[in-house]
């Protein structure tokens, strides 16, 4: 009776992994063989959406799968290029005219044409409030079925750059929130199958306004491990992997069977200074700990120069990007001995009796910060300031409610090719975002200015005008500007290199097998 | 027999009880503010307005008292909130996640199991030669190397190297392999030792004694006259292992891209994601009280003797 039961035990447990083995909890709409069953090609992403829905907080990821389009689009150089519109005139400060692709269908069949835009931008607006920040838009009137008018609240020149934002993808919204069917986009490719932190298969659109896909699926694997997106890959598992961690990069590179691509980010590492801190209030202060913020022993050491040294928020891949910095006209220990400050018995900088005894915030979910605050803590103790370094759990939680001096923050900072949407939410003194609590009248004034500003030379100018000021006050030092890598199957065609990330899959994407 | 289950199910109502609770409380003890952390995800300035304006919509802008007599009355009626993040029902994210991990730590369980019984018989018999050397060996390796870099180790070289194992992903057996082995391997050598020294100290028992006295072969009688009294405490074991398997499968599932709840609930902690987090706990305490009923079964099963008080 006894050995029965323990037999059956096994059996039990052998059939309830097979059960569990074979059946998932997949979402499968509208499976429907291609005619033409040529090529596929697998590619490991690091993050899953957890919704399809192109207008939450998941856009960005939707985006990349090839699936959705916008109005505008970027090119390699961060140009605006038409899109889904394919034209449109500025008739006075707060007044667009756009039209339209005649022939565009979303996946359903049904054709794309004012109205449809119109309801899904009301609806991208009403679901995400950042992009009601980035538009500004008052209203939007059909003119004819593939002509509308924006008008925005008001006059914001960056209102094209920013309709590249993925969260203003173009949607039939009637999609979208059924639970039956997956959201009919315009892409080159629609959605097959989405499992979600698993899969998602996406096939070729066979009425796609544009060129043909050359690819008859993509499968996109969701690889969360940096090392196991890089094994995957080498395995043969996948074809292509983006966010290949920098210490990795090295190793595909000695193998032949991989190209290894690696592009400027439009990310900036930096060090911010709390300019209510008592040390940090004085400009002299800030002056000293950017002057020993050793850049480029950081690029290379800590970023393996996967990385630029950075002047200003913005990369220089960016035409506004490219901003003189200035030399120093006086050395560390010159500036704090003109500020008031001597070096004590222990040769730490002291006034009054206060040492220089700062604190420095890190977070541990780029882990590569806290290793930069030691590089930077060190380098300060050598020149005669105290640091110490506190990681907290929640950053941006940290330096909204705690006490801090220094903290080290990355930022995306001109994710639709357009400074402005950056340079308003940190710098304007009104601005909830402005986290380093910057204060300047004429930054104010020049941000005002660049909103108005609709001429891309003017623009530039504005902007590079903004970071010298901002340069010169010091409520940041701006330390890298890190680069994307990525890596692909030899043979693998249009994975191109493109600091925007969210254009890896279109329609030119191939494989020679 | 049925008291003896009443009062087990009792027991396990209380659990979950207190469980739920406390860990209710906890969660609006701990620091961070999920109303904060949405808007700041999502790049929107966390203005004073919009903070009021989203606790008020997530309800935290009740007492907490109100806020836990809510919860609890739905999630008696199975009701177990919506994610902040996602939107969807916290049951419905659940147990979307559920099969691959339970798929996980039952596989993983398996592999333990085998390689504790294997192990943990082959060095008893063997006790004091190569075997036992060997199986000495691999007990202390089991219990040291980290379970990380195992996974690691096993896809470079079964996926990248020998290609015999795919390196990530669920769905087939083959995908299962790899990271039941990484999860069970290491508890499994670690207990074959403990079944190893249960089975030699009964080797010196009368019964035992008498066995050898009639004759009867030293690998028969380990294996069916000492094996079932020294399994009982590795069974204990065994079923603490699989709550442990549940909660520790979060390293195998991120290696391994295993789509199960671990990595669900480690974003869901980040983002304080209170009904989710809330859910899990008590759900993962209600397996953990059913597993040990169970287990509690078994040993009567094995030892009818326990069932006299």
């Amino acid at each position: 009776m006894c050995k029965y039961g323990k037999g059956k035990m096994v059996y039990f447990f052998v059939c309830f992994l097979i059960v569990f083995s074979g059946c998932s909890q997949e979402k499968t709409i509208g499976i429907g063989d291609s005619p033409k069953k040529d090529k596929k090609m697998t590619l490991a992403f690091p993050w899953s959406p957890q919704s399809l829905d192109p207008h939450g907080s998941d856009s960005w990821e939707v985006m990349r799968t090839g699936t959705g389009e916008t109005l505008v689009k970027l090119d390699e150089d961060l140009q605006v290029n038409p899109w889904l519109a394919k034209e449109w005139t500025q008739e006075d400060a707060t007044t667009w005219r756009f039209k339209l692709e005649e022939n565009v269908s979303f996946h359903n069949g049904k054709a794309m044409d004012a109205s449809s835009v119109k309801n899904s931008l009301l609806r991208s607006i009403e679901k995400d409030p950042k992009v009601k920040d980035l538009l500004n838009i008052e209203t939007i009137e059909v003119v004819s079925a593939h002509e509308l008018i924006i008008v925005t609240v008001q006059a914001n020149a960056a209102l094209i750059p920013h309709l590249a934002d993925p969260s203003t993808m173009i949607a039939d919204v009637s999609t979208i929130d059924d639970e039956n069917r997956y959201p009919a986009l315009t892409g080159a490719f629609s959605f097959k199958q989405f499992k979600k932190d698993e899969s998602l298969v996406v096939e070729r659109f066979e009425d796609y306004w544009g060129e043909q896909a050359l690819l008859s699926e993509v499968i996109i694997k969701y690889i969360p491990e940096g090392t196991t997106r890089l094994m995957s890959l080498q395995s043969g598992d996948v074809d292509g992997a983006t966010d290949i961690p920098i210490d990795n990069m090295a190793v595909l590179e000695k193998d032949e069977k991989f190209e290894v691509y690696v592009t400027p980010s439009l990310r900036t590492h930096m060090l911010m200074f709390n300019m209510n801190s008592p040390f940090f209030k004085e400009l002299a202060l800030r002056k000293v700990v950017d002057l020993n913020t050793p850049r480029e022993e950081i690029v290379q050491s800590i970023m393996l120069n996967a990385g630029t040294e950075a002047k200003s928020p913005f990369p220089e891949v960016f035409s506004f990007g490219n901003v003189a910095k200035l030399e120093p006209s006086l050395s560390s220990s010159e500036l704090l001995k003109k500020a008031g400050w001597k070096k004590n018995e222990e040769g730490i900088w002291e006034r009054q009796g206060t040492i220089f005894d700062v604190t420095l915030f890190t977070f541990p979910q780029r882990p590569e910060l806290t290793v930069m605050a030691e590089v930077i803590q060190s380098e300060l103790l050598k020149q005669g300031i105290k640091v110490s370094i506190r990681q907290v759990e929640n950053i941006d939680e940290a330096l909204m409610n705690e006490d801090w001096d220094l903290s080290m923050y990355s930022m995306l900072t001109a994710h639709t090719g357009d400074p402005q949407y950056f340079l308003s939410m940190f710098y304007q003194s009104s601005s909830e975002s402005n986290i380093s609590n910057y204060e300047s009248p004429i930054v104010d004034q020049k941000i005002n200015e660049l909103n108005e500003t609709t001429d891309r030379a003017k623009r530039d100018q504005v902007a590079i005008e903004i970071q010298d000021l901002i340069i010169n006050d010091v409520p940041q030092s701006f330390i890298v500007h890190p680069k994307t890598v990525f890596s692909a199957k030899k043979g693998v065609e249009g994975f191109t290199p493109h600091p925007i990330e969210y254009y890896y899959i279109h329609s030119q994407l191939d494989i020679s097998k | 027999m049925i008291r003896y289950g009443l009062a087990r199910l009792l027991h396990l109502f209380f659990v979950i009880f207190f469980v739920s609770t406390f860990t209710f409380l906890l969660l609006r003890l701990a620091p961070g503010d999920p109303a904060y952390i949405l808007l700041t995800k999502h790049n929107v300035p966390a203005s004073e307005e919009a903070l009021i304006a989203l606790r008020a919509e997530l309800g935290l802008t009740e007492s907490l008292w109100s806020q836990y007599i809510h919860w609890l009355k739905d999630a008696i009626l199975w009701d177990w909130g919506t994610s902040y993040v996602s939107k969807e029902p916290v049951v419905k994210e659940l147990v979307y996640r559920l099969p691959a991990t339970l798929e996980l730590a039952f596989a993983g369980l398996l592999v333990m199991f085998f390689v504790t019984i294997i192990l943990g018989i082959s060095t008893a018999i063997y006790s004091n030669n190569c075997l036992d050397l060997v199986g000495r060996i691999l007990a202390i390796v089991g219990s040291s190397v980290p379970t990380f870099w195992l996974g690691f180790l096993f896809i470079y070289f079964f996926s990248v190297q020998f290609g015999w194992f795919p390196s990530m992903g669920r769905g087939t057996l083959q995908h299962l392999v790899l990271p039941a082995i990484t999860l069970g391997l290491g508890l499994g050598m670690v207990y074959a030792r403990i079944l190893r020294t249960n089975m030699l100290e009964l080797n010196n028992q009368p019964f035992v004694k008498a066995a050898k006295m009639r004759g009867i072969s030293r690998t028969r009688i380990f294996i069916f006259h000492i094996f079932k009294h020294a399994f009982l405490p590795v069974l204990t074991m065994l079923g603490t292992s699989l709550a442990f398997m549940l909660a520790g499968s979060v390293i195998v599932e991120t290696i391994f891209s295993w789509p199960g709840l671990g990595k669900y609930i480690i974003d869901a902690i980040n983002m304080r994601d209170y009904p989710v987090i809330q859910g899990y706990v008590v759900f993962t305490s209600c397996l953990f009280v059913t597993v040990h009923i169970i287990v509690d079964f078994i040993y009567i099963v094995l030892d009818p003797r326990l069932t006299v008080r």
